[in-house]
């Protein structure tokens, strides 16, 4: 049975490339359009990597991971940051929040996935 | 005995000026901007939707492709070169999904000049207000103190402005970024 990835981002293109992407790797993937939907679909349905934007409206990426980790069902779910954001202050932000990686936009279709399969197989 | 000539009026109208005019043209800006960015997102939702159909069509082919290899119909220098075409295919598809990338970048700073923008429009309505404050016949200490109140009050609503607005996109090119596993 195939995987499946929740990808996180209000940019409705972003979404599209990495649905396309995962897709296209045999991964099932579900769509988010911010933090907070996010955490909704997580919550209906428990996935096995979360990939996340950082900024967007309504809930922000840090704020999700933050509210991912305090439920029992995403204590172990590797969750990926996606975003524009490179510094290392966000990425330390990040990591202290729970995040497993940080990945800089724009994405490598081909290494996105090689990620993804690293984290989850 | 000679009217004493006092620079409130002209004070007032160059403040005014300054406000008037800089809020015109940045409130054009900002039209620019967004007209900008709603063409953008109409180029990029017709650029992914005919990516799709293409990489969708180009599947297919290579399916055909793949069944007339198996039937053993087509010439081995051209299963050759098929398999080579095949791979400029898919390095192409890489590149254009990290291109098609572009508009989420270019939104976000987008987004951030307008805001800037509309915030530096603010500052000039500042500016306006208490230039209207000027009074006609006021005196150099008068218009020295008001002049002295804009400037305190143009730096502080700047450094508010520099406060809201992060710069979360830094990218200059579109590479692929970095990737790291913590």
């Amino acid at each position: 049975m195939a995987k499946t990835i929740l990808a996180v981002d209000d940019s409705g293109s972003l979404r599209q490339m990495v649905a396309f992407s995962l897709k296209a790797a045999g991964y099932q993937v579900i769509e988010a359009v911010d933090g907070q939907d996010g955490l909704e679909k997580a919550r209906n349905q428990v996935v096995d990597l979360v990939l996340t934007d950082q900024n967007m409206p309504r809930m922000d990426g840090l704020t999700l991971i933050k509210s991912l980790r305090g439920l029992p069902s995403y204590q172990r779910v590797p969750i990926l940051m996606l975003t524009t954001e490179s510094s290392d202050d966000m990425k330390a932000k990040g990591r202290a929040a729970g995040a497993n990686g940080w990945l800089v936009k724009p994405f490598d279709p081909q290494k996105l996935t090689e990620v993804v399969k690293k984290v989850i197989g | 005995m000679p009217k004493k000539k006092t620079l409130g009026p002209q004070v007032k109208r160059l403040l005014t000026g300054v406000s008037d005019h800089g809020s015109e043209h940045l409130l054009e800006v900002e039209t620019d901007l967004v007209q900008t960015t709603i063409l953008l997102a109409e180029a990029i939702e017709k650029l992914g939707g005919s990516f799709l159909a293409l990489h969708t069509a180009i599947s297919s082919q290579q399916e055909e492709i793949d069944l007339l290899i198996s039937a053993g119909v087509a010439p081995s220098a051209s299963v050759d070169r098929l398999k080579l075409l095949q791979n400029d295919i898919a390095q192409h598809v890489n590149s254009a999904v990290t291109s098609l990338q572009f508009q989420d970048m270019t939104s976000q700073l987008i987004s951030r000049t307008v805001q800037r923008s509309a915030g530096l429009r603010e500052v000039l309505g500042t500016l306006g207000i208490v230039g209207d404050g000027i009074p006609h016949d006021g005196g150099n200490d008068e218009i020295a103190d008001l002049l002295k109140e804009i400037s305190m009050r143009l730096e502080a609503q700047s450094i508010q402005l520099k406060s809201l607005l992060r710069k979360a996109v830094s990218q200059q090119h579109l590479d692929s970024g970095d990737i790291e596993l913590f």
